[in-house]
């Protein structure tokens, strides 16, 4: 397949960094999600830690462990999630898979990637310089609530924050527009929307739920800009402002977020199912319309993360049914995965492994979501350990266990090279025994009423804690035996063939070499 | 390379994207406008009407109004309602009274928001006079009282999903100023308007109930 103007490569400084082909800079997302992983990875240990025992260990005051609880957030929803499932995977296998030679606007996807790392060095830098008054970094949660992020942060980290926040969103909306400009004009002759790989339409309903709601979250992180340094009062109640209407406006984009970064992830996991359980997958068409309604609905539930502000009880009905709804396409979703499994005769690979784990701990993370709906329930866990839990089952082991999942089982592909197998099993079992034991006691903790965000408990807390600290040391480790296993593959280099699988992976790149030429498709497939 | 160039559709498809997310984040900054309509339509967030006449019927049903003070952590003034609750009668004008005191050795000019709970309730509580609408100025070490005018529509009568309230609260929470105009309500512009409230006639005729409810909108 390589001839020779596929494999013309340009030298390494031009390659990387004015990089204008899809892969490349699929790869890119890659390495740079890797990193911020292991940033806010590292963040989160360090919370762990501190968590272990009641009392304060290592962190010097409160404020630095909601700084680092902060930065946790937004790190690893803005540059790791977020760069992985869209800017990664989308990058490599979205043109791959619907028979286009390139993204439709190379060199505004080298810029989407490029804001990246200048968003994630104001974000570290904001670290660093005086934030609130008892201390550097901002500390406001990743929601960044005023008036905690207008008068209670006078000093300059947040301003930070603000602009890294706003790169990293335009280089979303690029990346946005590149990618439905992509899907809808891009594809290969045959390849109708209805014959389209689900990671493709995960891909492009994530796009435009990226496109409606991060213009809005660009316009409040603005507002709290001006509000900030230029004597504007947006939120400030004491001019006519009000709080609480920033809370709409982030949540307006904060819900759709939620889906945006797992959209992707059910495309990955639909086609690992379907591979393995070498047969179709179930419902290829209400699965996609799934998606559809999951996003649209996902518009108009925002207020589901504010139950507690004071609202009406009417609107608190409307907002508790309208949750509630999002359930019935997300059901459709894992109902599909199983029928698919139903019957098929399984392979037990290792992605299969990882989307096996992906779909049970998604149901779990679901069905706390179900619970927290219930506004009179959620009164009282709002803000506690619960939804901690509730969104790293769905965050946190969802989505990343869905990167992993694609990642074991495209990095043939990818690198052309093939992983061996025991490290990457020993790396997925750490993982999974790991998460679950951090996440699923903090359950017991939020329904005690352990609050979130903080850097000490009363000692009957103890217990749960402990584990769960535990459990982050089991992940570590299971993080190392990633890092291993990536490193023993590039340095063993057993070659992987073009369709490493066999013919139930039937996507368009599985018809390619391992690693795919450098330009495909110059003459397009067709699609029957 | 046989790529197949599609400039045109790209450029519909690229102007109409930008267009949306133009679109968005143009109704992001509107939603400051936007939100206040609709909070004061729909007394959202507990935000209270602000009436230009008296009610004039009066209905038998009592409701507890019960007044709550609140100041910014940086104002420096003392601030408490007179009563704690009264009892009016749905359609009743009352006349309610907060004291403030300026503990500090400057001029402060401050400004009221303000919210009733349930939230339910707010459109029905209609404000004619408050010391809310307008900034006040309190000299170092005065002591004010500032008077609030307000009625309970009787129309709530018609309204069954208030049918079991009994208590209201009405709340005011005083910011500083920190650009005051020269708007600031003073010492004697005050006592002039607490004199004009009180020289008002609050009652009014009883009326029965058919007639009440002939008088509902809806
Ligand atoms: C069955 C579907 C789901 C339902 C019914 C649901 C419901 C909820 C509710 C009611 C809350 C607010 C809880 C509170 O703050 O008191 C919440 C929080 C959250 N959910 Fe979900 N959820 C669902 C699925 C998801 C998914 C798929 C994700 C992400 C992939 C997600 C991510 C989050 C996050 C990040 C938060 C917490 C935000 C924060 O306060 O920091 N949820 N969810
Ligand atoms: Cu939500």
């Amino acid at each position: 397949m390589s001839d020779a103007y596929g494999d013309h490569k340009p030298k390494f400084f031009t390659r990387w960094l004015f990089s204008t082909n899809h892969k490349d800079i699929g790869t890119l997302y890659l390495v740079f999600s890797i990193l911020g992983g292991l940033i806010g990875g590292y963040l989160s240990f360090m919370m762990r830690m501190e968590l272990m025992e009641p009392g304060m260990q290592y962190f010097a005051s409160p404020h630095k462990f909601s700084m680092f609880a902060s930065m946790h957030g937004l790190l690893m929803i803005f540059f790791m999630v977020m760069p992985a499932v869209i800017g990664g995977f989308g990058n490599w296998f979205v043109p791959l898979m619907i028979g286009a030679p390139d993204m439709a606007f190379p060199r505004m996807n080298n810029l989407s990637f490029w804001l990246l790392p200048v968003a994630l060095i104001c974000l570290i830098a904001s670290m660093f310089v005086p934030g609130g008054p008892s201390g550097n970094g901002f500390a406001g949660g990743w929601v960044m609530y005023p008036p905690l992020s207008t008068s209670g942060h006078p000093g300059p980290a947040f301003d930070f924050v603000i602009i890294g926040l706003l790169a990293a969103g335009f280089s979303s909306i690029f990346g946005a527009i590149n990618f439905i400009t992509t899907i809808f004009n891009m594809r290969a002759p045959g390849m109708t929307m209805h014959k389209m790989p689900l990671l493709a339409w995960g891909v492009l309903v994530t796009s435009w739920l990226l496109l409606l709601s991060l213009p809005v979250l660009a316009a409040s992180l603005i507002m709290l800009f001006t509000d900030r340094n230029a004597g504007t009062g947006f939120f400030d109640p004491a001019m006519g402002g009000d709080p609480v209407m920033f809370q709409h406006l982030f949540w307006f984009f904060g819900h759709p977020e939620v889906y945006i970064m797992v959209l992707p992830a059910f495309g990955i996991i639909s086609h690992i199912v379907s591979t393995f359980s070498r047969k179709p997958i179930f419902g290829y068409l209400g699965m996609a319309y799934a998606m559809v309604a999951i996003g649209v609905v996902g518009f108009v539930v925002w207020a589901h993360h504010m139950f507690t502000v004071g609202m009406d009880v009417d609107l608190k009905a409307y907002f508790m049914a309208a949750t509630m709804i999002i359930a019935v396409p997300t059901g459709i979703k894992i109902f599909s995965w199983l029928a698919t499994m139903w019957g098929g005769s399984i392979r037990m690979t290792i992605p299969m492994m990882w989307a096996q784990a992906f779909i049970f701990m998604f149901v779990i993370g679901g069905v706390t979501g179900v619970h927290m709906a219930s506004a009179g329930l959620d009164t009282s866990i709002h803000d506690t350990y619960y939804i901690v839990s509730h969104f790293h089952y769905v965050l946190a082991l969802g989505a990343v266990f869905a990167m992993f999942a694609g990642f074991t089982y495209w990095f043939g592909k990818m690198s052309g090279y093939l992983y061996n197998k025991w490290l990457a099993a020993v790396h997925f079992w750490l993982f999974f025994i790991g998460v679950n034991l951090i996440f699923f006691p903090q359950h017991f903790l939020g329904l005690q009423g352990m609050p979130r965000r903080y850097v000490d408990y009363p000692a009957e807390f103890a217990f749960w804690n402990k584990v769960s600290s535990i459990g982050a040391m089991v992940t570590l480790v299971g993080v190392i035996f990633f890092l291993l296993w990536i490193l023993e593959a590039f340095l063993v280099k057993r070659k992987a063939g073009d369709n490493y699988w066999g013919e139930e992976a039937n996507t368009l790149e599985w018809t390619l070499s391992s690693p795919p030429p450098f330009h495909q498709f110059s003459v397009l497939p067709k699609i029957k | 390379m046989a790529q197949v160039r599609k400039h045109n559709a790209n450029r519909k498809v690229v102007l109409s994207l930008s267009a949306t997310t133009l679109v968005m984040l143009g109704l992001g900054f509107a939603s400051k406008p936007l939100y206040d309509t609709f909070c004061r339509v729909t007394g959202y967030g507990g935000t209270t009407r602000v009436a230009e006449q008296m009610s004039e019927v009066v209905t038998e049903r009592e409701i507890k109004v019960r007044f709550d003070a609140n100041v910014a952590s940086n104002l420096g003034w003392t601030f408490k309602p007179d009563e704690v609750a009264m009892t009016v009668k749905l359609g009743q004008n009352a006349l309610a009274y907060y004291t403030a005191t300026n503990d500090t050795k400057y001029p402060i000019v401050g400004t009221a928001s303000y919210n009733v709970s349930p939230i339910k309730a707010a459109p029905y509580f209609s404000k004619l006079e408050c010391f809310c609408f307008t900034e006040q100025r309190l000299e170092p070490g005065e002591t004010v009282t500032m008077p609030v005018l307000f009625f309970v529509d009787p129309e709530m009568e018609n309204d069954k999903r208030l049918d079991e309230i009994k208590t209201i609260t009405l709340s005011y929470t005083f910011h500083r100023v920190e650009n005051p105009t020269d708007g600031a309500v003073r010492a004697e512009q005050r006592q002039a308007q607490i004199d004009k409230l009180e020289a008002i006639d609050l009652d009014v005729p009883e009326k029965d109930e058919t007639q009440i409810n002939q008088q509902g909108r809806g």
